[in-house]
C-alpha cells in the first residue's frame, strides 16, 4: 500500500515538476518580448526570408520598445522603423516613408500556451554570448513553429527561426554582433517632417462583425471553418489603390500564427457577376497538379481542369500563402501560414 | 329539362326525408308541376316501403368465416404476377446503370480550379501587405525577417 502511495506521489511530483518547467520556459519566452523595454540594443544581424530566397544584413537599434532596422542587401538599402504605433518603411533616397499602422494585436498569451508547448533545449552561444535554446511546438505535434536563442543575461532573442505549417524554415534572424545598454538617440525612430508620408492599410482588428458589415454595406460572414485553436480577434476595413478599393478584413490567431480573411462583394471588378469568372493561362500562372475532376478531399478539396472553369488563385511566398476564391456573392481572400488545402477549406466555408 | 335533372338528383334523399326545408320546398313545387318527376318519386317511395317490410337480416352463420378463409387462400387474387423475363430485364438495366457510373463517373459538381500564380495582382498584394503588418505585431514575430519580406512585397508592386 505504502509502495503504491509512493509511486502515485512520485508521478504527481513529476507532473507538477513538468508543469512548473513548462511555465518557467514560457516565462522566459514572454520576458524576451519586452527585452528592449528594459535595455537598449545596438547590433548587426543577418536575416533571411522567403525560405532563404532573400537575405540581408541589418543594423539594429532598439530602445524603450522601439526598433529601427537598416537593411543592406547588395546594392539596395532601406530602413524600417517600429515606433510602437506605426510600422514605417523609409526610403532615404526618395525621402519617402510608407506608413503602416502597427496593429495592436490583443493576443492572449494564454492562447499561445494552450495551443503550443515551450521546451528548453539547452545552452549555446550566439554573437559570443551564452544563450538558452527554446523550441515551441504545437501541442500534440513535434514540428517546431518557433525556435529562440535567448540571451541568458537580458532575455533578448539573439537568434530566432520561424517554421511554416509544413515544417519548413521560412524566416530567420541571427545577431552577428550585439551591445546591450549602448546609448540610442530617440531621433532614429523619427521620420523627417519634410519627407513624403504615404499611409497604408487599416487600423487593426477593432470592429465587430456587425460593425464591419455596416461600414462595408454588406453582411460580412465568418468562415464556418478555421483550423483548431484559432480565435477571432476582430475586423477592419482595408483600402488600397488609387480607386480606394475596399475589403473587409477579419483577423484570427492561434496565439502565435495569424490568419487573415478578406471579403468583398462580387461585381466591383469587371466580369465578376453574371456567370463564372474566366481566367486561365495568365502570365505566371500554373495549374496545380494534373488530371481530371475529383479534387483533394471532400467538400473543401480542389480540382483540376481546363481553363474556363471557375478558378482559385494561390500565391505561395514560402512564408505565407494567399488564396483568392470567387464565391456566389463574395470574393474571399485568405492569407496565412496554412497548407493550400486548409486555405481552400477556410475560403469556401465563408459562403 | 335541366330542372328535372337537378330535382331527380335529390328525389331519393327527399323520399327518405333527408332534405332541408328550402330544398324540400323546391322539390315539392317541381313535383307538383312535373308528372314524370312525380312518377319517379312515387316509384322511389314504393321501393322504400318494400325495403322496410323486408327488414335487415343477419348473414347466415359461417358466411364471414368463409370470406376470411378465401382471402387468406388467394391473397393476391386480381394481381397478376410479373413474368420472370421482366425481373431479368430489370436486373440487366441495373447492371448497365452501374457500369455507366463506373465508366463515366458520377455526375460531377464542378470544383473550381486552383491556379498557382507567380505574381500577386494589386488586390492579392494589398491583402498580403495587410496580413504582414499583423504578422509583424504577432507574438514572437521575427520582425527583421518580416521587414525584409515587406520590402520584397513593396518591390513586387
Amino acid at each position: 500500500m505504502r509502495a503504491r502511495l509512493g509511486i502515485a506521489a512520485a508521478a504527481l511530483a513529476l507532473c507538477a515538476g513538468a508543469a512548473l518547467a513548462q511555465s518557467s520556459v514560457w516565462q522566459a519566452v514572454w520576458r524576451s518580448e519586452g527585452a528592449t523595454e528594459r535595455t537598449s540594443v545596438v547590433g548587426r544581424a543577418r536575416t533571411m526570408t522567403l525560405a532563404g530566397q532573400m537575405t540581408a544584413t541589418a543594423r539594429v537599434r532598439a530602445a524603450k520598445g522601439k526598433l529601427r532596422l537598416d537593411y543592406e542587401a547588395g546594392r539596395h538599402s532601406w530602413s524600417l522603423i517600429d515606433n510602437g504605433r506605426e510600422l514605417i518603411r523609409v526610403n532615404p533616397r526618395a525621402q519617402e516613408a510608407l506608413v503602416h499602422p502597427r496593429p495592436a494585436l490583443a493576443v492572449d498569451r494564454k492562447l499561445a500556451e494552450q495551443n503550443y508547448e515551450a521546451r528548453a533545449l539547452g545552452e549555446d552561444h550566439i554573437a559570443g554570448r551564452p544563450v538558452e535554446m527554446i523550441v515551441i511546438v504545437p501541442r500534440g505535434g513535434e514540428q517546431a513553429t518557433v525556435k529562440l536563442w535567448l540571451d541568458r543575461e537580458t532575455g533578448f532573442a539573439l537568434k530566432r527561426e520561424r517554421y511554416s505549417a509544413e515544417g519548413n524554415l521560412t524566416t530567420g534572424t541571427e545577431y552577428l554582433e550585439v551591445e546591450f545598454g549602448a546609448p540610442v538617440s530617440g531621433e532614429v525612430f523619427l521620420v523627417p517632417e519634410t519627407w513624403r508620408r504615404t499611409a497604408r492599410g487599416g487600423q487593426g482588428p477593432r470592429l465587430s462583425l456587425a460593425e464591419l458589415g455596416r461600414v462595408m454595406g454588406f453582411a460580412v460572414r465568418e468562415p464556418r471553418y478555421v483550423p483548431a485553436g484559432y480565435v477571432l480577434l476582430g475586423g477592419d476595413v482595408r483600402e488600397w489603390g488609387r480607386r480606394r478599393a475596399r475589403m473587409a478584413e477579419l483577423r484570427y490567431t492561434d496565439g502565435l500564427r495569424v490568419l487573415s480573411v478578406f471579403e468583398r462583394e462580387k461585381g466591383e471588378r469587371m466580369g465578376e457577376r453574371g456567370g463564372r469568372r474566366r481566367r486561365g493561362g495568365g502570365r505566371g500562372e500554373h495549374h496545380r497538379g494534373g488530371g481530371r475532376g475529383g479534387g483533394r478531399g471532400r467538400g473543401g478539396g480542389f480540382g483540376f481542369g481546363p481553363p474556363g472553369r471557375e478558378q482559385m488563385t494561390l500565391v505561395d511566398r514560402g512564408t505565407e500563402k494567399a488564396l483568392r476564391y470567387f464565391g456566389r456573392e463574395l470574393v474571399v481572400v485568405v492569407v496565412g501560414d496554412l497548407t493550400a488545402e486548409e486555405l481552400v477549406r477556410v475560403a469556401r466555408s465563408v459562403e | 329539362m335541366k330542372a328535372c335533372e337537378l330535382i331527380r338528383g335529390k328525389l331519393a334523399e327527399y323520399a327518405v326525408g333527408g332534405l332541408r326545408r328550402r330544398a324540400r320546398a323546391r322539390v315539392e313545387a317541381h313535383v307538383g308541376e312535373c308528372e314524370r318527376c312525380r312518377a319517379e318519386l312515387a316509384a322511389l317511395k314504393r321501393t322504400g316501403a318494400l325495403l322496410d317490410e323486408v327488414g335487415a337480416d343477419d348473414a347466415p352463420a359461417g358466411t364471414w368465416e368463409a370470406v376470411r378463409q378465401r382471402m387468406t387462400e388467394h391473397p393476391r387474387a386480381g394481381v397478376r404476377a410479373r413474368p420472370r423475363w421482366a425481373w431479368a430485364m430489370g436486373g440487366v438495366a441495373l447492371v448497365l446503370v452501374a457500369l455507366a457510373v463506373l465508366l463515366i463517373g458520377p455526375p460531377r459538381v464542378e470544383e473550381p480550379v486552383l491556379v498557382a500564380a507567380a505574381e500577386a495582382d494589386e488586390e492579392m498584394q494589398a491583402t498580403m501587405d495587410g496580413h504582414l503588418s499583423a504578422v509583424w505585431a504577432a507574438p514572437l514575430s521575427d520582425v527583421a525577417g518580416v521587414g525584409l519580406r515587406m520590402a520584397a512585397l513593396e518591390n513586387d508592386g
